[in-house]
């Protein structure tokens, strides 16, 4: 976190003149103070107001490079002692535009731009696109692709809530959980290293299926895993679950009620923590899940321990997820028949999936070229984020963290 | 497709409709005028028969010929999605009413919906750029606006500087521009 370093009480430093032409020696440079006021005139009504400050407030700059902003985030914070009165984040220092490349991409090129977005989740990344996708081109997809999609969704699910676990504790400053829940992801993320070929951005969906079958490597790694998952999973929760200091603290904060949840667009585990039961899965079903026998955990608090706790839950689903598709997994292609070059007929399409973070969906047109017309991707963590200003004031500076954590924002996707 | 629902929906709005209304796999689509989105979403939203409570996704379009923002509704009254189409917006002042009064959330889409094409959400308290550098004077998303190292499409020239091409002197020929007309 970076301070004001203009306190005219401190003493200034002095060195000596001699060192000034010594290259070695750095320490009589001016380090520069970083204004968090913008040097332009504010734009907007809301930023006038944010950036003019009352009687005893102050601002200060969490990020951009900060070890808990989960990527590059810059968090402009306007404090009043202790106590956060506003906050304003600074968004597009991972910007890449990856919607104008998409449109200036083949069909096929997309699914390996889009990879990178979420890039703790990227199946779901894949997912929505190449759904959209088909959509456009009426394609029906093998059975035995949609159950490898769900059995591999599910999996990077779960190594998606065990980092999001680890990150959670980091953040409020407990290390071990971190190297707890990184035993399970690694473990998951070399499976789906032997069955897509990459260990983070896995480009393995493609339009009409999958990229590879299931292969010996994958399903021993699995099984091995499987026969041990649940109690991993309790261990390194229990690191937590008992935790008085963790449950005491999370307890309360950052509380946010159904309807304010409603009214941020919130999705996915933030807004079942609020006691809406909605999943994409169960609300608009895709793919064979309705096929699938899970529950939808919701938990009605609304603060960071319900989010928390609500992924925990969601955890044990998703193995139920994996134990089905395992037993009821159909021969067949992998494929559906394809051509080489896609000219879907010109129309629109939306496609939605239940990410770990929430609803992940892409919209896309096609105007009858091979590139897509436009490709608009929604991210739920940018959705979420935005929320925060909402949920902050008058938490202390130090729990903004923890409330950024357990919404489990990836900067990824929310600069596209 | 839920047939029951476009026939609610053409009870309820046909006097708004800018073109009919398309049923496609799990979409509904409707089309309407700038101007009816405040009180067609209003009653969306609200009226007991619709309950369309969750936007699910707000994004600018730019046809080419148009600009377009677009709502995708859920609601548990149906199984499709709505997706609701503000249509013919200028492209030379594209404006629209602001959904923050019902979404809050709606205020960062739209803010990145005004930073990508332009388009000026009335209503809406934060309208600024969200991405792009303040200074930043493009609306990178739009139809004419070309990436530079896609020098085939670019008519003729060939590459130009990125922050010139919105300019008009420099706008490619009007017959260059993709356009869609779904």
């Amino acid at each position: 976190m970076t301070t004001p370093t203009d306190r005219s009480d401190a003493p200034r430093h002095e060195a000596p003149h001699a060192s000034q032409d010594d290259p070695r020696v750095m320490l009589d440079r001016d380090l520069g103070v970083f204004e968090p006021v913008p040097p332009y005139p504010p734009r907007t009504e809301r930023e006038a107001e944010f950036y003019t400050l009352r009687d005893g407030e102050m601002f200060i700059n969490m990020g951009p490079q900060h070890p808990s902003t989960h990527g590059v985030l810059r968090v402009v914070l306007k404090l009043d002692g202790e106590k956060v009165v506003d906050l304003d984040p600074v968004l597009g220092y991972l910007h890449r535009g990856v919607e104008k490349l998409c449109e200036n991409a083949d069909y096929h090129h997309v699914i390996s731009q889009v990879d990178p977005l979420e890039y703790v989740s990227s199946l779901f990344t894949e997912w929505a696109p190449v759904m959209a996708f088909e959509q456009l081109l009426d394609v029906q997809v093998p059975r035995r692709a949609e159950y490898i999609r769900v059995l591999s969704g599910e999996l990077n699910r779960i190594s998606s809530h065990a980092l999001f676990l680890g990150w959670m504790a980091l953040d409020l400053g407990g290390l071990t959980p971190i190297l707890w829940s990184f035993i399970e992801r690694d473990e998951i993320v070399e499976m789906l290293a032997s069955l897509t070929g990459q260990r983070m951005l896995f480009n393995y969906f493609r339009i009409g299926g999958v990229n590879g079958d299931l292969n010996h490597d994958f399903m021993s790694r699995l099984g091995d895993w499987m026969s041990r998952a649940t109690e991993q999973i309790d261990s390194g929760m229990g690191l937590l679950n008992e935790n008085e200091i963790f449950v005491r603290r999370m307890r309360g904060l950052g509380t946010i009620d159904t309807k304010a949840a409603l009214r941020m667009c919130f999705s996915g585990p933030n807004l079942r923590a609020t006691g809406v039961p909605f999943d994409v899965r169960r609300a608009h079903p895709y793919s064979i899940y309705p096929e699938l026998d899970f529950d939808i955990p919701t938990r009605t608090e609304g603060d960071c321990l319900a989010r928390y706790l609500l992924r925990m839950d969601e955890l044990k689903q998703s193995l139920r997820i994996i134990d089905q598709c395992l037993h009821q997994m159909p021969d067949g292609p992998i494929m559906a028949k394809m051509p080489r070059l896609l000219r879907p007929r010109p129309g629109r399409a939306y496609a939605a999936v239940e990410g770990p973070r929430g609803q992940y969906a892409t919209y896309a047109m096609s105007d009858g070229t091979h590139q897509p017309f436009r490709m608009r991707i929604h991210d739920p963590s940018f959705v979420h984020l935005q929320a925060v200003g909402l949920m902050m004031p008058g938490h202390l500076i130090a729990d903004t963290l923890a409330v950024m954590a357990s919404l489990d924002p990836i900067m990824g996707g929310i600069d596209k | 497709m839920d047939r029951a629902l476009k026939n609610r929906l053409e009870a309820r709005f046909a006097d708004r409709f800018s073109g009919p209304i398309r049923q496609r796999h799990d979409q509904t689509e409707m089309r309407i005028g700038a101007g009816d989105v405040t009180q067609v979403l209003t009653a969306l939203h609200d009226e007991p028969e619709f309950r369309f409570e969750f936007l699910a996704d707000l994004a600018g379009v730019d046809t080419g010929t148009v600009m377009q923002v677009v709502y995708h509704l859920w609601s548990d009254t149906t199984p499709d999605w709505l997706r609701l189409i503000a249509d013919g917006l200028s492209r030379d002042d594209p404006r629209a009413p602001s959904a923050t009064f019902l979404w809050k959330g709606a205020e960062w889409m739209e803010r990145e919906a005004y930073d990508m094409f332009g388009i000026i959400f009335e209503g809406n308290r934060d309208l600024r750029r969200i991405y792009m550098p303040p200074d930043y004077t493009s609306f990178p998303l739009r139809k004419d606006f070309y990436l530079p190292d896609d020098a085939a499409r670019s008519p003729g020239a060939g590459v130009r500087p990125m922050e010139r091409t919105h300019e008009p002197r420099n706008a490619p020929a009007a017959a260059t521009v993709r356009r869609s007309a779904v």
